[in-house]
């Protein structure tokens, strides 16, 4: 019996008014934040508005500012940059690197030599690290005349002389995907490894007594019970890399020139730096549409598959 | 032998591994009481709190405040907004919406910031928020709100439910309910996502960097970006205000992260 078996017309009113009052103050805040700039950013990406006249405000210029961002050569190379160095490879490298870390931290040798423990407190110290701080202990590490990766590798006779990392258009990109990737390695980790204890031991040691090997027991036992969670940490690590100024904005200002420029830099710099906000807001509209596609593509087809299958 | 050189390679890895994790805030915290002189010829270490004292002198004090007074005043809206909120979720299973208004709350927290950026300045500047309390406190408070309504979610569905219904029964309105029976018992679980939103306040940057431009209503990350000069930057403080930037967040999300990997796979964390 509940309460509402109680409950009479009088009280159920009061009780959906209640539960209102309850909700609104938060999704007032939510639809502020959130929702009420989306709307005006997308009319502001139909106007000329700039910085310099925000007072006049814009003028209506329909489909314009759209035209000419996804005309624009240097846009599609800031897109492709965003899509494919700033967050597929690193998300391809923190899923890879982070579910052999959870395959060593869970190994027996590693339990036997007692370093478990150590490596799971370990992998707290970088996720705990904020990321400001992340890429500023990393600019100084990284740095050509102070940094300790530059005297090592100089004193070890791999480099001649110290290398500019982040001044090199080659070595750039692997720079700043090292930095994401110590941050944020451990919250794939430490999730791969609670994917990895839920694995039902008697299957792998069924599978194993069955004549299996180590490699088949993985890729047959093991990596089809882990998919869901790895499914799961991929598309969250893409909405969360895709969309992050921090990280390309405070390593190298989108230099060396415009050479690391994502969306989320060029939204910013195109709004407070070129004071062209109608332009600002297109990309981040375009920059919205991308992940909202990205995410119904992606829950449609993996997400799901990948359920299906562990059911 | 074989099973020897593969034990000897996994614990070599571990190592490595460990080196990589750790090293780099240990150069932070070690850094920032060594004098400049040593910092940079990393031969003999001196051991020093002229960083701090510089810093300091500098101002950072007034970042500090600024960060505290900011964060723990958003943080206190948004746990209040998203306990009622969750409450109300989680205990009236049917009201109309419900699904709709969680599937949007959970969007906001995969949505681009950055996006927000130009039209809320343009909104704070119409009423007067850039360079306010007010402003950032808003903002700060929306982004808290999605998952910390989520978070509180998972506590109150642990609650059972035959609680607020015999209380109910016993006259108990639906808020006395919240107040007297409910919210004492999910104190743990205010705790820590009050703390989880107070680390995600304490390191935001972006922001701050749009709305916070006056130099006596900076936080701590943008006094920290402001050691990096046009051409010079002065590591020891840098180090010094990472330090500082980094203790509390080390302190408080050690107790926090087994909560967190629960709630991980659920997207009720933003990283």
């Amino acid at each position: 019996m509940t309460a509402a078996a109680f409950a009479t017309p009088r009280r159920v009113r009061t009780d959906s008014l209640v539960t209102w009052l309850l909700i609104a103050p938060a999704m007032l805040v939510l639809a502020g934040f959130y929702l009420y700039p989306t709307g005006y950013a997308a009319w502001i990406s139909l106007t000329d508005l700039s910085f310099l006249h925000l007072r006049q405000g814009g003028d209506f210029i329909g489909l314009e500012n759209y035209r000419s961002v996804l005309g624009s050569a240097a846009f599609w190379r800031v897109m492709w940059r965003t899509a494919f160095w700033l967050t597929a490879v690193s998300v391809a490298v923190r899923i890879v690197l982070g579910l052999a870390l959870a395959l060593l931290i869970e190994s027996a040798t590693i339990r036997r030599y007692r370093l478990r423990t150590v490596l799971r407190l370990a992998l707290l110290v970088p996720w705990a690290t904020p990321h400001i701080v992340a890429v500023f202990i990393w600019r100084w590490l990284l740095d050509p005349q102070v940094g300790t990766i530059n005297k090592a590798l100089v004193a070890t006779g791999v480099l001649q002389q110290p290398h500019a990392f982040l001044a090199d258009t080659s070595t750039v990109w692997a720079a700043i995907i090292t930095i994401i990737v110590w941050n944020s390695l451990p919250i794939a980790t430490v999730s791969f490894i609670a994917a990895l204890q839920s694995v039902p031991r008697d299957l792998q040691e069924a599978a194993a007594l069955d004549g299996a090997g180590r490699i088949a027991v993985f890729r047959n036992v093991t990596l089809p019970h882990i998919m869901p969670t790895v499914a799961i940490i991929s598309m969250l690590l893409v909405f969360w890399t895709f969309n992050n100024f921090v990280y390309v904005w405070l390593t190298t200002g989108a230099g060396p020139g415009r050479y690391t420029d994502v969306l989320a830099t060029d939204v910013y710099m195109r709004g407070f730096v070129d004071f062209q906000l109608g332009a600002s807001a297109t990309i981040g509209m375009i920059m919205a549409a991308t992940l909202a596609l990205f995410g119904v593509i992606y829950t449609r087809l993996l997400a799901r598959r990948a359920l299906a299958e562990r059911l | 032998m074989k099973s020897a050189w593969s034990d000897a390679a996994l614990v070599l890895a571990a190592l490595l591994t460990l080196l990589f994790l750790v090293y780099p805030v240990v150069v932070v915290f070690t850094g920032s009481v060594q004098s400049s002189a040593t910092l940079f010829s990393g031969t003999a270490f001196s051991f020093t709190f002229d960083n701090y004292g510089r810093i300091f002198e500098s101002g950072f004090a007034r970042f500090l405040s600024n960060s505290l007074f900011i964060c723990l005043t958003a943080v206190v809206c948004a746990t209040a907004l998203s306990v009622a909120a969750a409450y109300a979720f989680s205990r009236r299973p049917r009201f109309p919406l419900r699904r709709l208004l969680l599937g949007a709350v959970l969007a906001g927290q995969l949505f681009p910031w950055i996006v927000l950026v130009t039209p809320l300045f343009i909104l704070f500047a119409r009423l007067g928020l850039t360079n306010s309390y007010g402003g950032i406190i808003f903002c700060y408070t929306a982004i808290a709100i999605p998952f910390s309504l989520y978070m509180l979610l998972g506590y109150l569905e642990s609650i059972p439910r035959e609680l607020d219904e015999a209380a109910a029964i016993d006259g108990c309105s639906a808020l006395g309910v919240l107040w007297r029976v409910v919210l004492p018992l999910m104190i743990p679980g205010v705790v820590a996502t009050a703390t989880y939103a107070f680390l995600l306040c304490w390191t935001e940057f972006l922001f701050a960097l749009a709305f916070l431009t006056r130099a006596g209503l900076k936080t701590l990350p943008l006094g920290l970006a402001g050691f990096f000069g046009e051409d010079t930057v002065d590591w020891g403080a840098v180090m010094a205000g990472s330090a500082i930037t980094t203790l509390p967040a080390l302190l408080l999300f050690l107790p926090l992260q087994s909560r967190l990997a629960e709630g991980l796979t659920a997207g009720a964390v933003k990283q």
